[in-house]
C-alpha cells in the first residue's frame, strides 16, 4: 500500500521533471545514512537510526544461556551479537550474517583488531566476483568493514572470519554475507572498545535460550 | 546553574549520610555494591532499568559510553584504545556533572597479592589521570584497587584473565564513606 503510494507520489514528480526525480531517488537511496561523523581522521557516514527497525539497534537485554561474562557470542539464527555482561545481562547488537553456503559456527578468539582496516578480497571471493579489486585501502568509501574489523582467530590460525562494519546498513538483520559478521559502523566502533585483545567468541546457529524460537522460525521459512 | 545545585544537593546528602555512618558501618558498606535483585523473564527482554535510556542516567554510560577499559598483563599503561573509551567517558562526565565516579581497578594473578593489589591501584589512578587531564574535576573522583580479589572469574585461560585487568568506572550519586 505504502510503496503504492511512493509510486504514484514519483510519478507525480516525473511530471515535474526529471531532474526532481533523480534527486527523490537518490534521498531514498541514501535515506539508511544521515549526516557524517570523523573518526580517527576519517570521515564517514552516519547510519540513519530512524530508518533502522528497533530490534536492531544496540540495546542492553537478560540473558540467561551460560556463557560467561565478556564472551562475544552470535545468535546467526536471529541476527544478534550479545557481548555478555555481569548479572544476567548482554549488550546486544543486531549483525548480519552469512549467506545460505556461508554460514559458518564454532569458537575463536579475538586476537587482533584494526581501525579502518584495509580489505583484502580473498581468492575465493574474487573468483566469484571478478569485479572486485585486489585491494581496498582502510578509509575508502569503498572498504566494506567499514570503521572496524575484529579479527577471529582459532588457537592462532585465522579463521578468515571477521566482525567489521558495513556499506549497507540495510543488510543487518539478513543473510548477507560471505560468513563475515556486520555491524552497523556505530557498533562495530562501539564493540571495538569493549573487547580486548583474547575475547572469547562463539558463533552459534542459535543461543540456547532461543531454541523454541529457532524451531518456530525454521518451520515458518518457506522452502524455496 | 541548576546542575550546580545538584551537585551541591548530593554533597549535603552525602555529608548526612557520612553522619549516619559512624553507628552503622554495615549499611554503608552494602550501598556500595547493592546486590542484584534475582532476575526473572526472559533473554531479550529489556534489562531492569534499559526500558527506556534517558540521556544523562547511569543506563545510558553503559550503552552509549562504557564502564571498563582493559590492560595487557603487568602493566598499567593506557593503550589507544583505553585511552579512546575514556575520551568518551570524559565528554559524557563533562556534559553530566552530577554523577561522582569510582574508579576501581582490577588485577589478574600473574603475579604475589600485594603485586596485583599495587598494580590495580595504579590502573585506577592512571585511568583518574587521564579523566582529570581531559577536564573532570578530581573532587568528584577516586580510585581503588581491588588487587585480584573480585575477578570477573577465577581463571586460567587467557580468554578469561583478560577480562580481569580491568578498571570500571562505577557512577555514584555520593562518596564512598571512608
Amino acid at each position: 500500500m505504502v510503496g503504492t503510494r511512493r509510486e504514484i507520489l514519483l510519478g507525480g514528480l516525473a511530471l515535474l521533471g526529471a531532474g526532481a526525480v533523480h534527486d527523490s531517488a537518490l534521498a531514498v537511496a541514501s535515506s539508511y545514512f544521515a549526516g557524517t561523523a570523523i573518526d580517527n581522521g576519517v570521515t564517514y557516514r552516519t547510519t540513519n537510526f530512524a530508518k533502522i527497525d528497533k530490534r536492531w539497534r544496540r540495546q542492553v537485554v537478560k540473558y540467561f544461556s551460560s556463557e560467561p561474562v565478556g564472551t562475544v557470542v552470535v545468535d546467526t539464527r536471529h541476527h544478534f551479537l550479545y557481548l555478555i555482561m555481569e548479572n544476567k545481562t548482554a549488550i546486544r547488537y543486531g549483525v548480519g550474517v552469512g549467506k545460505d553456503g556461508f554460514k559458518w559456527f564454532g569458537r575463536a578468539t579475538i586476537d587482533q583488531k584494526t581501525l579502518w582496516p584495509q580489505w583484502t578480497p580473498p581468492p575465493e571471493m574474487r573468483q566469484r566476483h571478478p569485479d572486485l579489486p585486489e585491494f581496498v585501502a582502510g578509509g575508502s568509501p569503498k572498504n566494506p568493514l567499514g570503521p572496524r574489523a575484529m579479527y577471529l582467530l582459532r588457537d592462532g590460525v585465522d579463521t578468515g572470519y571477521r566482525l567489521h562494519g558495513t556499506l549497507d546498513p540495510s543488510s543487518i538483520g539478513k543473510d548477507s554475507s560471505s560468513g563475515c559478521i556486520r555491524m552497523f559502523n556505530e557498533d562495530a566502533i562501539d564493540l571495538y572498545q569493549r573487547c580486548p585483545i583474547g575475547t572469547a567468541v562463539q558463533v552459534l546457529p542459535h543461543i540456547a535460550d532461543q531454541a523454541e524460537s529457532a524451531a518456530q522460525v525454521s518451520q515458518a521459512t518457506p522452502v524455496q | 546553574m541548576s546542575a550546580m545545585t545538584g551537585y551541591t544537593r548530593r554533597l549535603l546528602a552525602a555529608a548526612m549520610l557520612l553522619a549516619l555512618a559512624a553507628c552503622s558501618t554495615t549499611k554503608i558498606a552494602s550501598l556500595e555494591e547493592p546486590t542484584a535483585a534475582p532476575m526473572t523473564g526472559q533473554t531479550n527482554d529489556p534489562a531492569p532499568g534499559f526500558e527506556n535510556v534517558a540521556a544523562g542516567s547511569e543506563e545510558d554510560f553503559i550503552l552509549n559510553v562504557g564502564r571498563r577499559i582493559y590492560f595487557t598483563q603487568d602493566s598499567a599503561t593506557l593503550d589507544s584504545v583505553a585511552m579512546a573509551t575514556l575520551d568518551n567517558q570524559a565528554i559524557w562526565l563533562n556534559k553530566n556533572p552530577t554523577w561522582l565516579l569510582k574508579l576501581q581497578g582490577f588485577a589478574d594473578d600473574s603475579g604475589s597479592a600485594s603485586k596485583m593489589q599495587t598494580l590495580s591501584q595504579k590502573r585506577a589512578d592512571a585511568a583518574m589521570a587521564y579523566l582529570v587531564w581531559k577536564g573532570v574535576d578530581a573532587r568528584r573522583m577516586w580510585a581503588k584497587g581491588y588487587g585480584n580479589d573480585r575477578e570477573v572469574r577465577d581463571c586460567t585461560e587467557r580468554s578469561c584473565r583478560v577480562q580481569n585487568r580491568r578498571v570500571v568506572t562505577n557512577l555514584r550519586a555520593q562518596p564512598d564513606a571512608a
